[in-house]
């Protein structure tokens, strides 16, 4: 199949067919570079602490290093998310869970939050009742960086605190309590650095950089890919586009419809995926007319 | 026990204000070597500029 290829008169049953051959191509390839991702990004940013705190590294460099950390700390556990790394019940299972637990620890978002939220999320995505992440949804790109400030301010209905009223609306207290747990270790480490002298790396190892991280990450990960976010269904509530920053500087969200279609599909290989698709999705009447 | 910890986050702007702000508003004076004004000691003026920047989001729900 060729990417100008016009398949707009095909049946529905082929479109899915060719469809699913395409995906079944991706499907089930072990994502080593996530793997090695998590790893290697909880292990800087531990190591980043020691070197800043024996004044081998400067606290600024430390500053950079530990934005980037945080920045690159969702993915790896997005791939754990979706059972890409290891499906319930095989052998790798348990590296698959490793990874998803371990990977938003600079991010303080636990995995099993992280998790539920999302699937509702991929459920019912641009819905405003039942979207979970509807709250990033803006009118450009200076008002949706807005808009993730916002969304966590004390009392915002967004964002995370949204993640909250989810939890407490489907009644899975016991998810929530996860969330307590690394609010309470996250300000309870903050406050006693902050009271032992070392406010500032505090402030710079951790606390600036989650803000700075988690802004970044809901625009890339949640406004760009569903902007303008108007329409639900299969083929409608993501897109692709362009980034000014390209794909590895959109954390690899250029061809995020490719992941709401088939969400198993492992992040490095959506790119080919999306190219030998692409005539299907644009048969499909998907936005994918950026890239 | 719920109680308790719906309260501890309900007042989270105040503690956050005095836990945290305080003491970075009191580091950062003296790293840059500024005097506070009434012959306040950095930690007393850190514990001002945190304390009123906490209440004011405690009573707004934003901080900007």
């Amino acid at each position: 199949m060729s990417p100008s290829q016009d398949l707009s008169k095909l049946s529905n049953a082929e479109l899915m067919r060719m469809e699913r051959e395409v995906a079944a191509r991706h499907i089930d390839k072990f994502p080593y570079f996530a793997v090695v991702w998590a790893f290697a990004n909880l292990a800087i940013w531990i190591a980043v602490w020691p070197l800043v705190f024996l004044n081998i590294i400067p606290l600024w460099l430390g500053f950079v290093i530990s934005t980037i950390n945080v920045t690159l700390s969702y993915l790896p556990s997005h791939e754990a998310q979706h059972d890409i790394i290891a499906k319930p019940g095989t052998k790798l299972r348990w590296l698959n869970q490793l990874v998803g637990h371990l990977s938003t620890i600079p991010l303080v978002l636990p995995y099993r939050i992280a998790k539920f939220t999302h699937m509702d999320h991929h459920k019912f995505a641009n819905d405003p009742d039942l979207d979970p992440d509807y709250s990033t949804h803006a009118s450009g790109p200076v008002q949706a960086l807005w808009k993730a400030i916002e969304n966590r301010q004390p009392r915002a209905k967004g964002g995370f605190n949204a993640y909250g009223e989810l939890l407490l609306r489907k009644e899975r207290p016991d998810i929530l309590l996860d969330g307590i747990v690394y609010e309470v270790i996250f300000y309870g480490t903050l406050f006693s650095l902050a009271w032992s002298g070392f406010a500032l790396e505090a402030a710079l190892l951790w606390w600036l950089p989650r803000h700075l991280g988690v802004t970044y990450i809901q625009y890339y990960l949640s406004w760009a890919p569903h902007n303008p976010g108007l329409a639900k269904g299969r083929y409608r509530d993501t897109r692709s586009f362009r980034s000014i920053l390209g794909n590895v500087g959109s954390l690899g969200m250029q061809y995020h419809v490719i992941h709401h279609l088939h969400p198993r599909i492992p992040l490095y290989r959506t790119p080919k995926a999306y190219w030998e698709m692409k005539p299907i999705l644009e048969a499909r009447g998907c936005d994918v007319d950026e890239l | 026990m719920q109680q308790v910890i719906k309260s501890i986050f309900y007042f989270g702007p105040m503690l956050f204000g005095i836990g945290f702000l305080a003491p970075l508003s009191a580091q950062l004076i003296e790293a840059q070597s500024w005097t506070p004004p009434y012959g306040l000691s950095p930690i007393m003026a850190g514990l001002v500029i945190g304390g009123c920047l906490g209440l004011l989001a405690q009573i707004r729900g934003r901080w900007i």
